[in-house]
């Protein structure tokens, strides 16, 4: 386990390093700034599935943490 | 327009996802807003609009002794060739006489001299108005560009329209200089050079002008454009319970009555949009009428 | 004024003005208030087939904008559920009677069918608050608070964030943390792990209230690949302790070699469980890790977006969760978002169908189906417009289905053939609006 949560971290790292060089120039971000391209375009939607599939499955989120448990799982 | 006073140097600061290089200028504090991160561009475009702003006023300052609008005040009745940028603002001056059916007048400058809007209650006495009203009047100047020639007494002030028209001139001037999207900002008139690409535009707050209540804020996105703002802020006078704004009818000599405290116009350019706020508070109490029957983007504090 | 004509000021202005400017026409402005409220909600409709569980709720999402881009943003959910769920027991080729988790009733399930406990009629109230604010040029940070309440479950919880840009904005770390204390009242108390269910009126298999903490930690980067495309990847933490049994769930205790249920009688003159039950047992704790990464992607109007998280925990549980949207434009004002999600997981360690009568109890156990082992699909369709003014409107509706199986190490003697896996069979409506003010 430990060593797995090491990999996770140690991704991370990497990829925030090695994306120095990556991207678009600030007037190059126009579509990027579009509603659709957000990376949530539907908060509740987002969280009446989060919701969902917390009472039904044994994972949950990801994305962020919801708004909090329930006593369905 | 003012001039001097104030030192003539360039601050570049951090703003919000943007750098702003700041100035005096025009009797006004000037920022440009633009959207990059590179200082060295950010003190490119914000040096060449300190320049250009300060040419404008230089040039056209009536507290200056040696320029055009110097040499065309002391005219004293004699003709006066003018160059081509001064014609061009006389051209305008003139369709807007004629468009406003005499409310806006460049020669109506001379009224400051029996008018002190300093919030107190002190109002010149008729006759003061009515005699300096004798220096006023468009229809008295000659104008066959590029030859002025003006009665003893007259003077053309462009006040009115210099700051919005400058704000324009920079706004071309800097668009051509770089793609980064930036914000002209000469104390509250402004206008965007090209579209912003890391926001939906740029958020500009309008403060109600309004003696009672604390002041509140509302947020306008520009996107593309110009916004002016015309208002009496602190620039007004009080007596026996009436407001005198500092906006005067030309053809009167004194101010228009029950005007808004201020009026902010969304146009295209920075030069409509002055020219409609002025215009639309000439109005005084059909502000809002005039600019709705116009079709454009306003708001109003009464 | 006296106006030769209505139209002619700003027309000739706008002309004069080019005259004056020398430049061409000049871009049309673009102006317009920065709505202070923005609202989004929702109204949702959950349900799942064979009288199982029914869900409607209702969201209510509010952003209220102030200058320099900070917010407080409100959320409320009111839902009501009801319907059965299974209540952990194997089928019988006989009825079966259990006692409601209240102590007070019975009821009785068919032979032959799946026991589903009908109980639940519940409704939650689920409240959010939060405060995001701009921490100089380049930092963000924010706040929140959460809160629900049903008839035996309140939880409370407080979470923050930062978010830090570099490299031109086109890189974004951040971090969050959350804590919650939630809080189980289950009617008639929590039972005693493994605690045999007893006759109607008996209360000795019970205890009172039971806690349950959480603490959860999300670390992300997101970036800007290209014009077109942005990607986030997050790994997350979560460290559950306290109560982590589901009160209401039962296991069936079972004969070693035919695998039927063990029978009961009734205490003379009571009502009670005609076979031999026990509550279920899981651990004290639970360490959960993740790891997400979504892709936003724009290809000349569409918009793909795709997801996929890996899920690991130290009850043995492992899932794969592939999401995949597609954002269709038709014109200017609305669109079709065909929407598929794959999820797969594998079994709890402490899964198993039923207890066997004379083995030495196993520490946990459990039978409740979502932590078995099984594979759920999504599918769905979404259908969004813009009204005249200006305001969005959607509908999507959308399938979910999960398919199970039990291993067959799993099952004893008769259960073989007989138990499957409860499968799962729901339709999702959810009609949506969002305005400003």
């Amino acid at each position: 386990m430990n060593r797995t949560r090491l990999g996770f971290v140690a991704l991370i790292a990497t990829m925030a390093c090695g994306c120095a060089s990556m991207g678009v120039e600030p007037w190059e971000r126009d579509i990027l700034a579009k509603d659709e391209m957000q990376l949530t375009t539907d908060p509740i939607e987002a969280g009446t599935d989060d919701h969902i599939y917390f009472s039904k499955e044994a994972s949950s989120g990801g994305r962020g943490f919801g708004g909090g448990g329930c006593g369905c799982n | 327009m003012a001039g001097g006073g104030a030192t003539r140097e360039v601050r570049i600061e951090a703003g919000r996802g943007c750098l702003i290089g700041q100035f005096s200028a025009m009797a006004s504090p000037c920022e440009i807003l633009v959207e990059t991160s590179d200082v060295d561009e950010a003190r490119q475009l914000s040096e060449l609009a300190a320049a250009e702003a300060w040419r404008v006023e230089d040039k056209f300052s009536r507290y200056a002794k040696d320029n055009i609008i110097a040499r065309i005040n002391s005219a004293a009745g004699d003709s006066i060739d003018v160059d081509a940028e001064t014609a061009s603002l006389l051209d305008f001056g003139n369709t807007l006489y004629e468009l406003s059916d005499g409310r806006f007048d460049i020669t109506s400058g001379v009224l400051r001299e029996v008018w002190t809007f300093d919030g107190g209650d002190r109002l010149p006495s008729k006759e003061a108005v009515k005699s300096v009203l004798l220096r006023v009047g468009w229809h008295r100047v000659d104008w066959q560009s590029p030859t002025l020639r003006m009665e003893v007494g007259m003077e053309i002030d462009f006040g009115g329209i210099g700051k919005e028209y400058t704000v324009d001139r920079v706004a071309r001037q800097l668009r051509e200089a770089s793609t980064s999207s930036a914000l002209v900002n000469f104390g509250g008139d402004l206008a965007v050079t090209r579209p912003p690409t890391q926001r939906h535009g740029w958020h500009v707050g309008i403060e109600t002008v309004s003696a009672q209540g604390p002041p509140a804020e509302k947020v306008i996105e520009l996107r593309a454009g110009a916004l002016a703002t015309s208002g009496d802020a602190r620039r007004f006078l009080l007596r026996g319970g009436i407001r005198y704004s500092h906006i005067l009818d030309p053809r009167s000599g004194w101010p228009v009555k029950r005007a808004p405290h201020s009026i902010t116009v969304a146009a295209d350019t920075c030069t409509q949009a002055g020219m409609l706020s002025t215009l639309a508070m000439l109005e005084g109490a059909s502000a809002e009428l005039f600019l709705r029957a116009e079709g454009v983007r306003h708001w109003c504090r009464r | 004024m006296k106006k030769r004509n209505t139209q002619s000021v700003s027309t000739a202005l706008a002309a004069a003005t080019c005259t004056l400017l020398g430049s061409g026409a000049p871009v049309p402005v673009q102006a317009q208030e920065d709505p202070a409220w923005n609202f989004n909600t929702a109204l949702l409709y959950y349900g799942e087939d064979n009288s199982r569980v029914n869900d409607y709720s209702f969201s209510i999402l509010a952003n209220r904008l102030f200058v320099d881009d900070r917010v407080l943003s409100m959320g409320l959910t009111l839902d009501t559920l009801t319907g059965a769920t299974p209540n952990g027991a194997i089928r019988q080729d006989v009825p079966q009677t259990f006692t409601r988790p209240s102590g007070n009733a019975v009821y009785t399930v068919p032979a032959g069918e799946l026991p589903l406990d009908d109980t639940f009629h519940d409704t939650r109230a689920a409240l959010t608050v939060g405060w995001e604010q701009p921490l100089g040029r380049l930092w963000k940070g924010g706040v929140g608070f959460s809160g629900s309440k049903e008839f035996d479950y309140l939880h409370l919880g407080i979470n923050g964030n930062i978010a830090r840009d570099f490299n031109k904005r086109n890189t974004t770390l951040s971090a969050g943390v959350s804590l919650s204390r939630d809080t189980w009242d289950p009617v008639g108390g929590a039972p005693i792990p493994f605690a045999p269910m007893l006759d109607v009126g008996a209360t000795g298999n019970k205890l009172g209230t039971e806690n349950k903490d959480i603490l959860d930690i999300v670390l992300g980067v997101t970036q800007v690949v290209s014009r077109r495309m942005i990607v986030q990847l997050n790994y997350s933490f979560s460290d559950n302790s306290g109560y982590l049994t589901d009160p209401y769930k039962f296991l069936s205790l079972v004969d070693g070699a035919t695998g039927d249920t063990l029978t009961r009688t009734p205490a003379p003159g009571a009502a009670g469980p005609s076979h031999e039950f026990r509550f279920e047992n899981r651990p004290q704790a639970r360490t959960k890790h993740s790891l997400y990464g979504q892709t936003k992607y724009y290809m000349n109007g569409k918009v793909l977006d795709a997801s996929y998280r890996y899920m690991t925990d130290d009850w043995e549980i492992d899932s794969h969760t592939v999401d995949v949207r597609l954002r269709w434009p038709l014109g200017e004002s609305s669109y079709l978002e065909p929407h598929f999600r794959f999820y797969t997981q594998t079994a709890a360690d402490f899964y198993r169908i039923s207890l066997v009568d004379g083995v030495e109890l196993p520490a946990y156990a459990s039978s409740d189906y979502r932590l078995g082992e099984f594979d759920a699909t999504t599918a769905g369709l979404k259908f969004g417009w813009k009204t005249g003014s200006g305001n969005e409107m959607s509908v999507r509706v959308e399938t979910y289905q999960q398919n199970g199986t039990i291993p067959p190490q799993l099952l004893i003697g008769n259960q073989i053939g007989r138990e499957t896996y409860p499968d799962l069979d729901a339709l999702i409506v959810q009609f949506s609006y969002r305005f400003s003010r």
